[in-house]
């Protein structure tokens, strides 16, 4: 069995314990009276707060209960927010705002809170805690040249306390080629950032402070992720010291199970990626404390047509199998878990009212009951982003609607952090003008509306969510017994089970589309026959820029020469060996291209064999 | 019956985005077109060298990802250079490509494009209407063209039921120095993965070998095939290698009615090498029955059930070799001992590999190449 069969028990003995417990909540006298006083309890710790209009709401709400069994349901069963099985959210609080308790010294208050010693003793209130906490709204975005992005990330940034970046690639640098190969140049730029070299990193993040506790950078890449993070480190090495490297905080994506099963971004053969990935998860999680090496992603598993529950189901099992792998490393589940983060997509179909939430509580259960993990190594951080396939072409104006209603969707589930698509976004890499209103979005329903920022578990609890939770469960067993009885998820693969899955699924959606059975507003339902394409501003790379990547990277090269070659020579020897790569690959980013360190590893380990 | 229509379906370099195209496969399937699907991340000279192989009517693009308008105008580009002007090029990239694109694309040479809305009946009835006549074209310009439009001939004569006359050249022998290989196995047993990694090692041992390859996919019932082997085979898309893919068209056993008129025809043609692959088999396949091939080789797959399961299989009593193929896997050392005993009760002299060939360099793949080779490239290694 697996690691994915202990799983699976695991959820189903604590389901049954669950039931026991309740159970035992009405008979055992002595157990009912101490949920009843852990009840009581709760309820008298919960903070009145204020909205706007004067009325006073509690920052937590709980069910109506008030007999020891449906208690026993509720807190095991579900959980209080940030509470095991974490059901109701991973954290207390989420997207609550700051308690507006009313700081005594007013007066003092706006002298040092406001001052230039903003930290003052005095000034530990609304608006010192405004400044620790991060806005949730991440918008990825990569486009030309490295420092066309550069020029949009500060253009995004500039209304956000933090700095959370997200960074899209362009296909030759998802695919580990460099931008003087034969055949890619026309896809320099094109759907995402060209980075080739170490020069190129520092460029994109040229004018951020890459150490500062405000600084986050993501980065969507997952064939060659090793050694763009390698790029990564050694940009931020170059710009400020070696003593950088513990502060850096970020997320690589990473994620090379669901390369194969769904997304097609695979540069080594399976064994090999997930090797080189365990070295750099290793080496990351030992001296980068605050950095995600891997985003346990089925953003593009539902992107590539899989219905929610095949998302949830094969990102979940792929989350295993990347915890099984470490700990075969040695490492324990306290030690890695905590580096370890998911990114779903949120589209418009029903499961997505509680998806993220059964995975949460799913997640927890399997890391503490069979890993043996503590509770900061049980809590599934999730960034979610609104589907790109649900927005179309026609009418394109209405993907805010659709946006704004996945948005919703994704808060109700408590993700940690959101992107919301760009309504132009089935023609062309967002620009600014549409960009901008899918980030107001965000704040429209965080900071303006009322719905999140008040009370917890607003709109938890439901019957109708409580319903979807448990068919959504329920499938998603299935689903993992389903991978358990082909060998676990790397036997699934090898099978391509999920691959094929996935496929089936697209077409019958595809199908559901064209049939009418399920209903697009002005493609199949409402449509405007004589519509015409919108006129949108397109972001294309020009071929001037193409062509200015294409020199740099020449001159990189030929500057390089020689020292390129030894650390070349010195990274296939360790790769010949089980030895960590991860700090030969450090070394090499510094004065290699990323597509000359790529061939060299393919030299050594061959390369991917794609799956139909 | 008219011959199915062939197409050529891909994605463009630096482009993962398989998801419309697997589904149009399927439909264009399901409506008796016979598609090639180079898979996705190809370069547009391995798609132009992939069509003229395959002699297909046209080429299907899908491009989600950007840089449409210069890889579209490349891949005409290379075709004219090539002579095979008459290979349409279609495709689409849902939103990504604009009608602005689209005019330039088609003022460069591209046929259609169909944008985001297009039903699936219309883009397939489309297909069918646009490349459903065979066109009058010529005998083609290279060595190249003229083998891959003889091989159609052949095909197209069995498809509408006029089979192939008897003409000198089903008399006339093979090239000298052709060494025919045959592989045959189960489905599951990685064939085409071991085969693309002997062509790796062919490639590499005899720089100048030339090496065609004559792979089979099974067709639908009633309807068209997914000729899927050349999107895994990653060595393969090479100069000196010659593809073609056949469906059975109908026909059980794991050949297509043509087959042995376009074997002989590869024989004849001056490769250094041929190979042959049938479709995944069952116990009473025995596909190679003339005198084309030189060896055959069946690929066993470790997990075939019982011992009793050995006695059945009537190739373990044909085959030259026998190699058991995923070796990694658990069952694999009780396999070869099994395997072992039963080609003792044959009598002949077969050979017995184990080999891993998803594996890089993997030493059992190296004993089946020494094998297979010719013997002066034997000796010179």
């Amino acid at each position: 069995m697996s690691k994915l069969g202990r799983v699976i028990e695991a959820v189903e003995k604590y389901n049954r314990h669950v039931l026991d417990e309740v159970k035992r909540a009405r008979t055992d006298k002595k157990f009912g009276k101490q949920l009843l006083d852990r009840w009581d309890e709760i309820k008298r710790n919960i903070k009145v707060g204020r909205a706007p209009t004067g009325l006073e709401l509690p920052r937590l709400a709980l069910p109506e209960i008030d007999e020891p069994g449906e208690i026993a349901r509720y807190l095991l069963g579900d959980g209080l927010p940030g509470e095991f099985p974490y059901l109701n959210g991973a954290y207390k609080e989420m997207y609550l705002e700051p308690l507006q308790e009313v700081p005594i010294e007013i007066g003092s208050f706006a002298k040092n809170g406001q001052g230039k010693n903003g930290h003052g003793k005095n000034g530990k209130t609304a608006v010192a805690k405004l400044q620790e906490t991060e806005e949730p709204t991440r918008l990825f975005s990569g486009m030309g040249l490295p420092d066309d992005t550069n020029k949009r990330f500060h253009y995004l940034g500039a209304h956000q306390r933090s700095k959370r970046l997200s960074t899209a690639f362009d296909g030759p640098t998802l695919y580990g080629i460099d931008s003087d190969a034969d055949g890619v140049f026309g896809k320099i730029g094109e759907g995402g950032v060209a980075v080739d070299t170490v020069e190129d990193m520092e460029r994109l993040y040229a004018g951020f402070d890459m150490g500062a506790p405000s600084f986050s950078a993501s980065m969507t890449i997952s064939g060659p992720a090793p050694i763009i993070m390698a790029m990564y480190i050694a940009a931020a090495k170059r710009r400020f010291g070696a003593g950088v490297v513990p502060k850096l905080r970020g997320t690589i994506q990473a994620d090379i199970f669901k390369e194969v099963q769904a997304q097609n971004e695979t540069i080594f053969p399976v064994e090999a990626s997930l090797r080189f990935l365990g070295d750099m998860m290793e080496w990351t999680t030992r001296n980068m404390p605050r950095w995600y090496p891997v985003s346990i992603s089925g953003y593009h598993i539902g992107e590539a047509g899989s219905t929610p529950v095949q998302q949830a189901a094969y990102t979940l099992s792929n989350g295993f199998a990347y915890a099984e792998m470490m700990a075969n490393r040695g490492m324990s589940a306290d030690e890695f878990g905590p580096r370890l983060s998911f990114f779903l997509d949120c589209g418009l179909d029903v499961e997505y009212i509680a998806l993220t939430r059964v995975s949460r509580r799913i997640w927890a259960i399997g890391m503490r009951d069979a890993f043996g993990a503590g509770p900061r190594a049980q809590m599934f951080k999730v960034h979610t982003q609104t589907s790109g396939r649900s927005l179309i072409a026609a009418e394109f104006r209405n993907n805010l609607t659709r946006t704004a209603a996945e948005l919703m969707l994704a808060y109700m589930n408590g993700t940690n952090s959101c992107h919301s698509n760009s309504a132009d976004e089935p023609f062309t890499t967002p620009s600014e003008e549409w960009i901008r209103l899918s980030a107001h979005g965000q704040a429209i329903l965080l900071d303006e509306s009322g719905i999140f920022k008040h009370t917890m578990n607003m709109l938890s609890g439901s019957p109708g969510m409580k319903a979807v939770e448990r068919a959504v469960e329920k499938a998603i067993l299935d689903e993992f017994r389903q991978i358990e009885s082909l060998g676990g998820v790397m036997g699934a693969v090898e099978n391509r089970y999920q691959r094929s899955q996935i496929q089936n699924a697209a077409h019958r959606y595809e199908q559901q589309i064209y049939d009418g059975t399920r209903p697009i507003i002005a493609l199949n339902k409402y449509r405007d026959e004589g519509e015409e394409m919108p006129e949108v501003e397109l972001a294309r790379t020009s071929r001037a820029k193409q062509q200015l990547q294409v020199d740099r990277l020449k001159k990189f090269k030929k500057k390089n020469a020689a020292k390129a070659e030894k650390a070349l020579d010195k990274l296939a020897a360790v790769a010949e060996t089980n030895e960590n790569c991860f700090p030969a690959l450090m070394e090499a980013a510094e004065v290699c291209s990323l597509g000359q360190i790529s061939g060299r590893l393919q030299e050594v380990v061959g390369r991917f064999r794609p799956m139909v | 019956m008219p011959a199915p229509i062939r197409v050529l379906t891909a994605v463009p370099i630096c482009d993962g985005h398989d998801s419309a195209i697997n589904t149009i496969n399927l439909e264009f399937i399901r409506h008796g077109i016979e598609v090639v699907y180079l898979g996705y991340h190809r370069y547009a000279q391995d798609i132009v060298r992939a069509a003229i192989q395959e002699d297909v009517r046209a080429i299907g693009i899908s491009s989600y990802n950007g840089g449409h308008i210069e890889f579209f105008a490349e891949v005409v580009r290379l075709l004219k250079k090539q002579g095979a002007a008459d290979i349409k090029v279609f495709g689409g990239g849902g939103g990504t490509i604009t009608h602005d694109d689209q005019r330039v694309m088609q003022k460069r040479g591209v046929d259609k494009i169909f944008f985001a809305g297009t039903s699936l009946t219309d883009m397939t009835q489309w297909v069918r209407d646009r490349y459903g006549k065979a066109p009058r074209r010529g005998a083609g310009t290279s060595a190249e063209m003229k083998l891959a439009r003889k091989l159609t001939a052949i095909e197209d004569s069995y498809a509408k039921g006029k089979r192939a006359k008897k003409s000198a050249a089903k008399k006339a022998k093979k090239s000298a120095g052709t060494r025919v290989l045959g592989f045959t196995g189960p489905g599951g047993a990685g064939k085409t993965t071991l085969i693309d990694e002997l062509i790796l090692r062919l490639l590499h041992r005899e720089p100048k070998a030339r090496i065609a390859i004559l792979s089979h996919d099974p067709s639908v019932v009633g309807e068209g095939a997914l000729l899927g082997d050349r999107a895994t085979m990653i060595n393969s898309q090479d100069d000196r290698v010659f593809m073609r893919s056949m469906a059975t068209r109908g026909q059980a056993g794991g050949l297509s009615p043509a087959t042995e008129d376009c074997l002989r025809l590869l024989a004849q043609s001056g490769f250094d090498y041929v190979i042959i692959e049938t479709v995944g088999t069952g116990q009473e396949a025995m596909p190679f029955q003339g005198k084309l091939v030189d060896q055959t080789v069946l690929v066993m797959n470790p997990d075939y059930g019982a011992r009793l399961q050995l006695q059945k299989i009537v190739m373990l009593d044909l085959a030259d070799i026998v190699v058991v193929n995923k070796s990694d896997l658990d069952r694999a050392r009780t396999a070869m001992s099994e395997i072992e005993r039963r080609l003792e009760g044959s009598g002949r002299e077969q050979k017995l590999i184990s080999t891993v060939a998803k594996r890089h360099r993997d030493r059992g793949v190296d004993e089946l190449c020494d094998l297979l080779m010719r013997e002066p490239e034997r000796k010179k290694k």
